[in-house]
């Protein structure tokens, strides 16, 4: 009975539809135009032109219909038809068959033939998927983060380059000047006696500061620049105004773009940061499968596989650090409120890719929960931030040789000294002070100041970047700029430091 | 299909001498057609393309003692996690015009590569752009395949690799499968999880060589297993 229910079956190749009986014999076959494009149409649920008889040809059939493919059956199954899938088997026997099955029907002329056919198809819909993927948002979002990163190291780079070369100059200018935006509008200016103060004001600097500026240019104690060299630091320092302007111009698409394509996760992050995560991750889809957790210790990689192999405090906060609201926060309360964004973040990641539009209720309940996290823990509890790791030793399964080797020569030289029967006991509570300090400290500090400056340039982005880029200064605004300026030469050591050991990490874990 | 066999060479590759040292090369099947820029070199009027052990794994297996060489002229490979392509290009000049590749990937920037570099130059490679865990959706795919070579950064690519054999590796076909200890588990001894991926394959399979790939890729081993079900 089985047999004659599964009479016939429609089986979707991919030049086109055979309709079998008794799993051999041909008897309809319905050749697609475009090979590609009418497969992807039957995958999504359509049905091409080509094919447009189908359903009548399957409907004067008046009988059960099988079928091995799952789009297929779907389609049929919103038709009067009685559709069943193929059992595994035959489906299997069909694909065996598949290229007799395609000479039979008339789509190709023998086996090399159907085999060259099935290449050119394999060739079209790999090449129309890469398309396809090229083409979405996060990819262009993502470049465009990578490069602002790019494009702030190299115009970090080439500054310090000019500050020392027209310093040889000019030596006065960097300590009253800050931004380099400035600075290399001086430089364009010319030789520092060929500076009136009316050049300073048109760079754009105040007239007392002109004033200043000007004194200094007269009493300078530099020495002479060749107009060769000054034309070198010049075109330098024209490179540095451009690259100043795109990164703004890249500051400015990425926010556009993230608004458009996660409105809900820029709205709980920031489109920076969001760019960033989204960066990380490699695709907003892929980003909606991640639990929070993930999110909360992302760029943290190595505290977190550290913390697993063992049993090191586990980290509370990675790229999320650069969170406004996480940075400010004091140091016992960071952990909870980066978990508390973390977990709004995924939620807002999955209505952004499978929702619709802007849900104001995230921002507001995260609100909520932080007011709740800073009133509740106003205060360190005795323990907080300071956790003896140990604790948590037991349970994990790393050996002793691994732990060795992990923590370096320093732990196990400490032990060796260590020597008598208590310090072979205490010596584990002990050297790991020792150790998870030594550990501890780069990652520690590491995106405490990373963080920290950028937590700087964060909340009080409008004032410094507007200045820096239309070179209005106050001497008010100056003093901050002081401080930001040391903490970012600190922040580019840190920060190196950091990535080339989340590139290592990454190779090894992903 | 009759599989006749012309063009490619047998053995499948040969040893030369390149600078002093003993490198498996095979015979270009498209001369003058590099890859990813290996070394090319003339024997007898016949293009070899030099098998650079540190950039493919398979040929880090043939340095290290691969007793067994599943890969022969007009067999039909299925491929899964090709990446750019470097293993297939060699894989794809031992089976000659006659052979088949099924190259599976899923990455589309590395595929991308792949594409541009190998696939369009070499008649016998099918790309599939797909999930290797969903073997039944494969496109292009036909008849069985006498070897599965999977190279694929999972931590369930065991499982994954398990079903397409039961799904597309023929009677007595041969699977060649990468372990990465650091894909699967980041934390446990690399040995520790090569011995517990084996054992998931031994319930299907004869499991005939396991290979350690040190120097040329750490952490990784590769299992040659045949079909025993």
């Amino acid at each position: 009975m089985d047999i004659s229910m599964n009479k016939y079956s429609a089986l979707l190749t991919e030049l086109g539809i055979i309709i079998t009986e008794d799993k051999k014999t041909i008897v309809k076959a319905f050749a697609f135009d475009d090979a590609v494009s009418d497969y992807l149409k039957i995958k999504s649920g359509k049905i091409p032109r080509s094919c447009r008889d189908l359903k009548g040809h399957l409907e004067s059939l008046n009988t059960t219909i099988s079928t091995g493919d799952e789009a297929l059956f779907a389609i049929l199954r919103s038709t009067q038809i009685d559709v069943r899938m193929l059992k595994s088997q035959d489906a299997e026997d069909a694909r065996t068959s598949k290229l007799q099955l395609m000479t039979g029907a008339g789509f190709t002329s023998d086996d090399r033939d159907a085999v060259s056919k099935l290449r050119e198809f394999a060739i079209g819909l790999a090449s129309s998927k890469v398309t396809e993927v090229s083409s979405s948002a996060d990819l262009h979002v993502i470049q465009a983060v990578n490069s602002l990163d790019e494009v702030d190291k190299v115009a970090n780079a080439l500054s310090s380059r000019i500050k020392e070369w027209y310093g040889l100059h000019f030596p006065e200018l960097d300590n009253i000047v800050d931004g380099i935006e400035g600075y290399a509008r001086i430089v364009l200016a010319g030789r520092r006696d060929s500076l009136a103060t009316e050049s300073f004001e048109d760079v754009g600097f105040p007239e007392t500061k002109a004033e200043m500026l000007t004194l200094a240019a007269r009493n300078s104690r530099g020495g002479d620049i060749s107009d060769g060299n000054l034309e070198i630091v010049q075109s330098m320092a024209e490179q540095v105004i451009m690259l100043y302007e795109l990164r703004k111009k890249l500051e400015s698409s990425i926010e556009e773009e993230m608004i458009v394509i996660a409105p809900n996760l820029s709205a709980i992050l920031g489109t920076l940061l969001s760019a960033r995560i989204l960066a990380r991750i490699g695709s907003l889809k892929r980003m909606s499968t991640l639990p929070a957790s993930t999110l909360q210790v992302l760029g943290a990689e190595r505290a977190l596989f550290r913390s697993l192999r063992m049993g090191t405090e586990p980290p509370k906060h990675g790229l999320l650090f650069q969170h406004p609201m996480v940075h400010a926060a004091p140091r016992w309360q960071r952990g909870k409120i980066a978990r508390a964004i973390a977990a709004k973040a995924a939620i807002a990641t999955r209505v952004d890719v499978y929702g619709d539009g802007l849900n104001k209720t995230l921002l507001e309940k995260l609100n909520i929960k932080i007011g709740e996290i800073e009133e509740k823990f106003d205060k360190p509890r005795e323990y907080d931030g300071r956790h003896d790791g140990a604790q948590r030793q037991a349970g994990t399964y790393v050996d002793e040789p691994e732990r060795q080797r992990i923590r370096g020569d320093k732990r196990s030289r400490h032990r060796k000294a260590g020597g008598g029967a208590r310090h072979a006991d205490t010596s584990y509570d002990g050297s790991r002070d020792v150790g998870s300090k030594h550990m501890r400290r780069p990652e520690r500090t590491g995106p405490k100041e990373d963080g920290h400056t950028r937590g700087r340039k964060k909340s009080k982005t409008q004032t410094r970047d507007d200045l820096d880029i239309r070179g209005k200064v106050s001497k008010r605004k100056f003093k901050v700029k002081e401080g930001k300026r040391k903490s970012k030469i600190k922040k580019g050591k840190a920060g190196k430091g950091r990535k080339r050991t989340e590139g290592k990490n990454r190779s090894r874990h992903r | 299909m009759d599989r006749e066999k012309s063009h490619a060479p047998d053995p499948p590759f040969l040893w030369l001498n390149v600078e002093g040292k003993s490198s498996p090369a095979t015979a270009n099947l498209v001369p003058g057609n590099r890859v990813y820029g290996e070394k090319l070199q003339v024997r007898k009027k016949i293009e070899y393309r030099v098998w650079d052990p540190f950039r493919s794994k398979l040929a880090a297996a043939i340095m290290n003692g691969l007793k067994t060489f599943p890969f022969t002229n007009a067999g039909r490979i299925l491929y899964l996690g090709v990446s750019t392509g470097t293993t297939t290009s060699h894989i794809s000049d031992i089976v000659g015009p006659s052979g088949v590749i099924f190259g599976v990937e899923h990455a589309s920037r590395v595929a991308r590569d792949f594409l541009d570099r190998v696939a369009s130059y070499r008649p016998n490679i099918i790309p599939i752009l797909q999930d290797a865990r969903r073997p039944a959706e494969y496109a292009g795919i036909f008849d069985k395949v006498d070897v599965v070579y999977a190279d694929i950064a999972q931590p369930d690519q065991t499982a994954i690799t398990i079903d397409n054999c039961k799904m597309h590796l023929d009677v007595d076909g041969f699977l060649l499968l990468v372990i990465k200890t650091r894909s699967i588990d980041s934390i446990k001894q690399p040995h520790t999880v090569i011995m517990q991926e084996v054992e998931k394959l031994e319930k299907d399979f004869d499991v005939q060589q396991i290979i350690d790939l040190n120097p040329y890729d750490k952490d990784h081993a590769m299992v040659i297993a045949r079909r025993s079900w």
